[in-house]
């Protein structure tokens, strides 16, 4: 198979493999790559795809990578580059009249354009006598020049690696402009970012003709990130105020419905619905494609499931107030207790392998604290399969995104008996307070 | 709310588990309302094992809603089966009104299209 130069985007690095695996499913592009060769200091994996048209599928829809180019050559000087690139000269006739153009860039030290023009001029060995066109030319090239770690105070002189190549795709890194949360008509303070919404949907395997579902739904990042790339999505919350938008800043603009029709998914996002997904009232069997989630840590917007502290008086629904029966009147919401994390993940395991159809994905938000992390702490499920794991570092905490595939069809009597509470205590257990006792650094949302 | 999520809903209520009582939930005072939606047939086929079609037809009387009384054979090539089933499912919204479950009397009210399926406390 052909080789292709895939370049990252430089963020959130734990999440680019995973994601090109999840996109590589998606599409149906079989790919080939040394996992050992990708590494978090450099945006530049090499991968095998069948034809360019196919390497231009596969990145159609990345978050995270920028582009993808058919490869031409390597080297750690220009002089083994241009060796390595005159051993297919068969490979430039195609190019020698159609209009192109070169982009150069700098990994770890940013390039002057008298820099980028001189590399240029270094190629003109290839004889391309075609016009050089800046927009939407027939033929565009990259030169890659990697100098290394890109934080260091005194960049090296020289670059370590050139890559070169012809560049076949692009990713839809523009979405995350799209669906940037400061360009939303609604908005709350849990509201995810845009550039991990994305990525979400690419890992929920979400498109056309599927169906979505957030049981922490929120304000709704994921039903519109999901949606948009086709999937038709529901979401719930115990918390009918982040649907409506009737509390947290952004009141008063619709709630959720105001971003569907800012970005024209109403006809996709069917159904919001309001309660504690330990109480829910789906039908029972699978229903969902795929479950993509981001559960309450329980730092800002508090975990919470019906219930009374010291058992339910059931009584207190019926007393009567303004005189009607308490539980009748418009605005009686129930008591609730604290839901530990723990609990809402071992629960949302559970309900992911009893409503997701077989192929279907779980993918969630598992928070960790750093020093005492164990890949043990990652629960497991025997109708579902850990497909992958991306860390996102906050210093003393991370949180990671987990994808899991469901491969089996469970019965719900063995749902949860199996999680090994007893056994591993897993760190993310009481979260909400080693969070306020321990760490100093602040929640993702604190930081935006 | 549209008919599919409906579809999908159950009253649960705790000691309500008469299955032919917590659904389909009864609509009351309804106000319907259509809105046109995008279409994707490859989803309507996928859905039809998920929709419990008994349900949906006695929801549909209830609300003078025509739907076939059974799936064609082949659905996937019935373009008139595939319109109504949209129709019907992604198109029909309630917009106002409540669910009744028959079993234990629970209404679960609908307010500007959104259920809302919360339980009292002496209901978990
Ligand atoms: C981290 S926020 C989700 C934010 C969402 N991803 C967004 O972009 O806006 C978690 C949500 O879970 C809800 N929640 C907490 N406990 C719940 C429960 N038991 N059942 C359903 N929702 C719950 C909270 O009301 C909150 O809206
Ligand atoms: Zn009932």
């Amino acid at each position: 198979m052909p080789s292709f130069i895939v370049h990252f985007a430089h963020y959130h690095e734990d999440f680019c493999l995973a994601e090109l695996e999840a996109l590589s499913v998606l599409e149906g592009v079989k790919i080939g790559y040394n996992k050992t060769s990708y590494s978090l200091d450099s945006p530049i994996l090499l991968i095998d795809v069948e034809s360019p048209a196919l390497a231009e599928k596969l990145v159609r829809r990345a978050i995270l990578i920028r582009s993808i180019s058919e490869y031409w050559g390597n080297g750690s000087t220009y002089d083994e580059l241009f060796a390595e690139v005159k051993k297919t000269p068969e490979r430039w006739q195609q190019y020698m009249q159609c209009s192109f153009k070169f982009s150069v860039e700098g990994f770890g030290r940013s390039l002057t354009q008298k820099e980028k023009v001189a590399v240029i001029e270094s190629f003109s060995f290839l004889g391309f006598q075609g016009p050089i066109k800046m927009k939407s030319p027939d033929a565009e090239f990259f030169v890659y020049e990697d100098y290394g770690k890109s934080d260091l105070p005194f960049p090296a002189e020289k670059p370590k690696h050139i890559w070169f190549g012809r560049v076949v795709g692009r990713g839809s890194r523009d979405l995350v402009d799209k669906f940037d949360v400061k360009k939303r008509k609604y908005l709350g303070n849990t509201t995810m970012d845009a550039e991990l919404s994305l990525v979400m949907a690419n890992q929920a395997l979400a498109c056309p003709g599927s169906l979505v579902y957030d049981p922490f739904v929120g304000t709704g990042s994921f039903l519109l990130t999901c949606s948009y790339f086709g999937a038709y999505s529901m979401g719930s919350d115990i918390d009918g105020r982040q649907i409506r938008g009737t509390a947290g800043f952004r009141r008063g603009v619709d709630g959720i419905k105001a971003n569907l029709a800012q970005y024209q998914l109403a006809g996709r996002v069917l159904d919001t619905t309001v309660f504690d997904i330990c109480r829910n009232p789906w039908r029972s069997g699978p229903m969902f494609d795929a479950i993509v989630t981001d559960p309450p840590y329980g730092v800002r917007a508090g975990a919470k499931r019906l219930g009374r502290k010291n058992g339910t008086v059931p009584e207190k629904s019926f007393r009567i107030v303004d005189g009607i029966e308490n539980h009748r009147r418009d605005d009686y919401y129930p008591p609730t207790v604290p839901y530990e994390m723990s609990d809402v993940i071992a629960d949302l395991l559970g309900f992911a392998a009893e409503k997701l159809v077989v192929g279907g994905r779980l993918v969630y938000w598992l928070p960790t604290v750093t020093d005492e992390y164990d890949p043990k702490d990652i629960p497991l499920h025997p109708a579902l399969r850990l497909v992958a794991n991306s860390e996102q570092p906050f210093g003393s905490w991370s949180r990671r995104l987990i994808t899991m595939e469901k491969i089996a069809e469970t019965g719900p009597a063995n749902v949860l008996s199996f999680l090994n509470k007893a056994e591993h205590e897993p760190a993310h257990k009481n979260f909400r307070d080693k969070y306020f006792s321990k760490f100093e650094s602040v929640s993702p949302t604190d930081s935006q | 709310m549209r008919l599919i999520t409906h579809n999908m809903l159950k009253c649960h209520v705790k000691n309500c588990t008469d299955p032919d009582k917590q659904f389909p939930l009864r609509f009351k005072d309804v106000q319907l309302e259509q809105i046109e939606a995008d279409r994707n047939d490859e989803f309507l086929v996928r859905m039809l094992p998920r929709i419990d079609w008994a349900a949906l037809l006695k929801t549909a009387k209830e609300l003078n809603i025509e739907l076939p009384d059974k799936v064609p054979e082949s659905p996937a090539d019935d373009g008139e089966f595939l319109s109504t089933l949209h129709t019907v499912i992604l198109e029909t919204h309630v917009k106002d009104g409540s669910m009744v479950c028959d079993g234990c009397g629970h209404e679960y009210k609908i307010t500007n299209g959104i259920p809302n399926m919360l339980l009292a406390e002496h209901e978990i």
